[in-house]
């Protein structure tokens, strides 16, 4: 797992680091996906097969002692920021060995000690406490950031609205990231929101500073998450970071996708940030072999952990109800 | 012994925890220089400033979310919801996130938030001002319930709210504000999770919360005249509840009474009298009898507001339903 | 080694789908992520791709349903050998253990037992029943003051201590007792008119006598030719000179033959069924300083008429001194009230619910009266029986008083 280490100039290395995450979380949503369909995991599935730049890009710029809340769509931000991959497939295959002992699953993921505080099922419904936790260290004055991550379709409830408000009234050090993948479930941005081409319209309401970036490119995702992160780590106050990616697969896994077209989801392949990043680099076939090879025993090796953990008792149901 | 308004005795757990602990601090609308709607936190702005005792706009999901993530940070943010029936505007983030993150997280989190409500009737407040709501919250595994009806038990209940680990919803009532009553000298905490005998009995337990538990106390002095001897009970804490008190109340009185100001039909009440029947069946001697409101949003007009309301003689005709005096 | 190819679950809660077309046939190759079939599920038909390369050697389901999981084709190297197929396999079925047919038979025995000892559905609260069944007591034999005329726990208690209900029938004169009662708030009155407190006793036979009066009775009369009786009692007192027989002592005893030989008669009504008891437990009333009493002198049929005397003078006794068990004044099936001492020539008793049948005793007094056409000074005595038409019909109870009368005109019969 590539160690988080706070880098201005990214070194061909330092990308090749961010290269082989991006690859460990897409074949780690696809051998997902794959176990979903051999009907091996119980529950939702929402995988983030496009997105991985976004991630790997915030993420790398966070520093221990950020904490983070994630969506429904978790994977990614849980892996990115050091969630042990048997962990995490242990999480999904509901084993006492996973992030949340079993408790939680894809939606509710959390490792406190990597400053995961959980994943959300409720569309924006983690938001209003990354304020708190924001609010938190700004009265104790840590040098400490909450990330909050949502989709595009989150900025239309009301949490969204009352969070963003709350955060720059009172200047919390809060970074809301906006994964902004055009789709909100099957409701394309132009169909839920007045803004949707330009989701900084909504941190302009609030007088919200905020920063755009091509969500497919890690490298600029790095360099302008780093640029937001110090800006409200310092004091200066919430910052809204729109970042414009694309969601490959579907909604969920299964998801038919009735509501795109074949072009759509074609170009969208285009758009692959792991292609553009391998091609940047100039990686070569052998090379690219051995990270696909070396990602590929991580994978099957979480698999195998996970297949191999512990189901919890069923009274254990009845524990961790209370402090 | 001195003696405190039970709103004096709110504010003086909040400036008691706050004056001992740093991460003690206050959000609401209007809890700064105004003192509160109710006037609750008057003076605690002048003592402790605007980054302790903090006003905010009027965002109830962002006020209980910011109580949230503060509390997961480890500090003890209470948080006033102006009125009970905004509770509903927060309820996503009570119900679905502070409730939920300790269990979901498989005990990696604890959210020591504590919020602050008040509701009920009295000066014709209308139907969306005036609800008593707490059978919603004590559904929701996760959640603690306190109803203090006195002015000690407020002081001592809600300081030790501040200092339980879990999401604590402490309900006040308007009507019991002003009411004074004896406290010990320094505040002293009361365990959450243990009822108390108000009032000593033979012939029928009362089962009360809030400013039931001062109805209860009429009707068993009226009672008292007829030559009937009823015990009034005080759960103080409806999340968890203190079923071993009450039931061994039933089991030395054999006949219960269940009052709240709330809505009787699937009420709290409910709750208590299926727990009652359910541990002290073979000691009834009468079903056991319900009191609160009746089905109907509270009306404006006084007099259709008392109709609704239980007063009293509610809780009376109650007690003598259960010796078979109707 | 061929690779299943199996039906994909697309979707949470997704059970099954339906194949629709192969969009690849056997022998043709096949590459991974090529889509292979179309499925319908139940919210769309959508492709499902390959998830091996290779040739598709065998598709073993064309169209149709299929669960999740089934296997449906085989991709394998080409020319490879298949082994032949057996039933499909299926992944991930449970089956409930069958419920086990012991424990099922003692959980209706339970019940069954339950309602049994229930009886005739006797209403009564928890706490009662509790009381009754540790104290031994029947519930059936208890008249309830509770709502509904449930019993309650004071009616278990006050059964020990004091009244369950009997019409007015005093065999002693009562001496003066005086009643505790609970004070009540007079109501508005002209200024001599005097509001007495109802005592719950008071109450007591108000209720139960109210339950009484609505079910359905009749009234049968005899007078009786008591010239053998008082022979009888007179010869008996001789005989046994430290009790004081008396007649009611006599009419207790004859009633216990009459029912034994009239069966028919010493029956309850309840709502499930008509209760027949074995034995005549005949009560008595007697006054006690609390008020009226009703004891029962237990299989009367069995007893002597000294033994009857003895017993009743035992009773009487605990019921002047406050010290009757609840075993003495419950389990009674008929009730004799003798209001003879007061010069009462005849009347009609009100029923002791539950019980079905009560005879009302006058004063033995001589009359004229025509004996085979000659008119004959004898000493009668009038008797109304008041039963209930429920459980009882009309001739059946006549049958029965009609025995009272022969016995009692004579007595050894009723041996």
């Amino acid at each position: 797992m590539a160690k988080v280490e706070k880098k201005r100039a990214l070194s061909d290395d330092r990308l090749r680091d961010f290269l082989r995450e991006m690859l460990l979380i897409r074949r780690f949503e696809e051998k997902v996906e794959e176990r979903f369909r051999a009907g091996e995991l119980p529950g939702f599935l929402h995988v983030a097969i496009g997105q991985e730049a976004a991630e790997v890009g915030v993420c790398a710029a966070m520093e221990d002692g950020d904490v983070f809340g994630s969506t429904h769509r978790a994977h990614g931000h849980t892996l990115a920021r050091g969630t042990h991959p048997n962990a995490l497939m242990a999480e999904l295959y509901g084993k006492i060995e996973g992030c949340s002992h079993g408790y939680g699953g894809s939606m509710h993921l959390y490792d406190v000690e990597r400053g995961n505080l959980g994943a959300n099922a409720v569309v924006g419904g983690g938001l209003p406490s990354l304020v708190g936790a924001g609010l938190a260290f700004k009265l104790r004055d840590e040098p400490r950031v909450a990330v909050a991550f949502f989709g595009d379709g989150a900025t239309n409830t009301g949490t969204f609205h009352e969070s963003l408000n709350l955060a720059q009234l009172w200047q919390t050090k809060t970074l809301f990231v906006c994964e902004n993948n055009e789709w909100a479930e099957s409701t394309p941005g132009w169909q839920h929101s007045p803004v949707f081409d330009d989701m900084s319209k909504r941190a302009l309401a609030y007088d919200m500073h905020s920063i755009k970036v091509d969500g497919q490119d890690v490298e600029k995702v790095y360099a302008k998450a780093s640029e937001a992160l110090d800006y409200v780590r310092s004091g200066a106050g919430p910052v809204f970071l729109d970042v414009e990616t694309y969601r490959m697969h579907g909604h969920y896994i299964g998801d038919p996708q009735v509501y795109r077209s074949k072009e759509d989801r074609d170009e969208a392949a285009e758009r692959d940030p792991i292609v553009r990043l391998r091609e940047k680099l100039q990686v070569s076939s052998e090379d690219w072999q051995t990270l696909e090879d070396e990602v590929h025993g991580i994978v099957e090796g979480a698999v195998e952990f996970a297949k191999n953990g512990t189901d919890p008792q069923p009274e254990d149901a009845l524990k961790n109800v209370y402090a | 012994m001195p003696e405190l308004s039970y709103r004096e005795a709110v504010r003086d757990a909040l400036a008691t925890a706050m004056r001992a602990d740093e991460d003690v601090f206050l959000m609401g609308e209007d809890i700064a220089e105004m003192g509160g709607s109710m006037g609750v936190t008057q003076g605690l702005y002048e003592e402790f400033g605007s980054e302790r005792v903090r006003n905010t706009p009027i965002s109830e999901m962002a006020i209980v979310g910011a109580g949230i993530g503060a509390a997961m940070q480890g500090m003890r943010p209470v948080v006033e919801i102006m009125y009970e029936d905004f509770l509903t505007l927060s309820l996503e983030q009570i119900v679905n996130q502070a409730a939920k993150h300790r269990y979901m997280s498989g005990g990696q989190i604890k959210v020591p938030l504590t919020i602050r409500t008040q509701g009920g009737a009295g000066w014709s407040p209308g139907a969306q001002h005036a609800q008593q709501l707490e059978a919603w919250l004590v559904h929701i595994p996760g959640l603690k319930v306190v109803y203090a009806a006195s002015p000690a038990d407020a002081r001592g209940l809600l300081y030790s709210a501040i200092y339980d680990d879990n999401p604590v919803i402490f309900f006040e009532h308007r009507l019991l504000y002003p009411v004074k009553g004896d406290v010990p000298e320094t505040l002293e905490p009361i365990p959450l999770g243990k009822a108390r005998v108000v009032r000593e009995g033979t012939d029928v337990t009362v089962i009360a919360t809030g400013p039931l538990v001062h109805r209860a106390l009429e009707a068993a002095r009226v009672a008292g005249a007829e030559g009937i001897s009823v015990e009034v009970v005080d759960p103080r804490t409806l999340q968890p509840l203190d079923t071993d008190t009450l039931v061994d109340s039933v089991k030395k009185t054999n006949r219960a009474v269940v009052a709240h100001e709330a809505v009787t039909r699937m009420g709290f009440g409910a709750e208590v009298a299926a727990v009652l029947q359910e541990k002290a069946f073979d000691w009834l001697d009468a079903p056991i009898e319900r009191v609160g409101a009746k089905f109907a949003p509270l009306a404006f007009a006084p007099a259709m507001e008392q109709f609704v309301v239980p007063q009293p003689a509610d809780v009376l005709a109650a007690i003598g339903k259960t010796l078979g005096r109707a | 080694m061929a690779t299943d190819v199996k039906l994909p679950r697309l979707g949470q809660g997704m059970e099954s789908g339906t194949i629709v077309k192969w969009l690849k046939a056997e022998g043709d190759v096949v590459e991974k992520g090529e889509p292979l079939f179309e499925v319908d599920t139940d919210k769309a038909t959508q492709e499902v791709e390959a998830e091996a390369s290779g040739v598709l050697l065998r598709i073993e389901i064309a169209s149709g349903e299929v669960p999740v999981g089934q296997r449906i084709a085989l991709i394998g190297a080409p020319g490879e050998e298949l082994a032949i197929s057996g039933a499909p396999e299926m992944t991930g079925e449970t089956t409930l253990a069958p419920a086990p047919a012991a424990r099922d038979t003692e959980f209706r025995a339970a019940i069954n037992g339950a309602r049994e000892e229930n009886g005739g559905r006797v209403k009564a609260s928890p706490l009662a029943r509790r009381m009754a069944r540790e104290r031994g007591v029947e519930l059936a034999g208890l008249t309830g003051t509770g709502p509904d005329g449930r019993i309650v726990a004071e009616d278990v208690e006050r059964a020990s201590a004091s009244a369950s209900v009997a019409p007015p029938s005093p065999i002693e004169p009562p001496p003066p007792a005086p009643t505790a009662a609970p004070p009540s708030p007079p109501a508005a009155l002209p200024v001599d008119v005097e509001a007495i407190p109802l005592t719950n006793i008071r109450r007591t036979i108000a209720r139960r006598l109210t339950e009484a009066w609505q079910v359905p009775a009749f009234q049968l009369t005899v007078s009786v030719d008591m010239t053998h009786a008082n022979a009888l009692l007179e010869r008996s007192r001789d005989l046994n000179p430290a009790l004081r027989i008396t007649i009611t002592d006599l009419l207790a005893r004859v009633c216990g033959s009459g029912l034994q030989r009239h069966p028919e008669v010493n029956v309850q009504f309840s709502d499930e069924s008509l209760l027949r008891f074995p034995s005549a437990n005949v009560g008595i009333a007697v006054a006690a300083p609390q008020g009226l009493v009703v004891p029962v002198i237990r299989s009367v049929e069995r007893l002597s008429l000294a033994e009857v005397a003895a017993q009743r003078l035992q009773l009487v006794e605990r019921a002047r001194t406050g010290t009757l068990q609840l075993a003495d004044l419950e389990g009674g099936t008929f009730t004799i009230s003798n209001l003879g001492m007061f010069g009462v020539e005849q009347f009609s008793a009100v029923l002791n619910p539950p019980q079905a049948a009560i005879l009302a005793v006058g004063a033995t007094t001589d009359r004229p009266v025509a004996v085979e056409h000659e008119v004959r000074v004898l000493p009668m005595m009038t008797v109304t029986l008041t039963v209930d038409h429920r459980a009882v019909d009309g001739a059946p109870a006549a049958d029965f008083l009609r025995t009272v009368k022969t016995f009692l005109e004579d007595p050894a019969l009723a041996l």
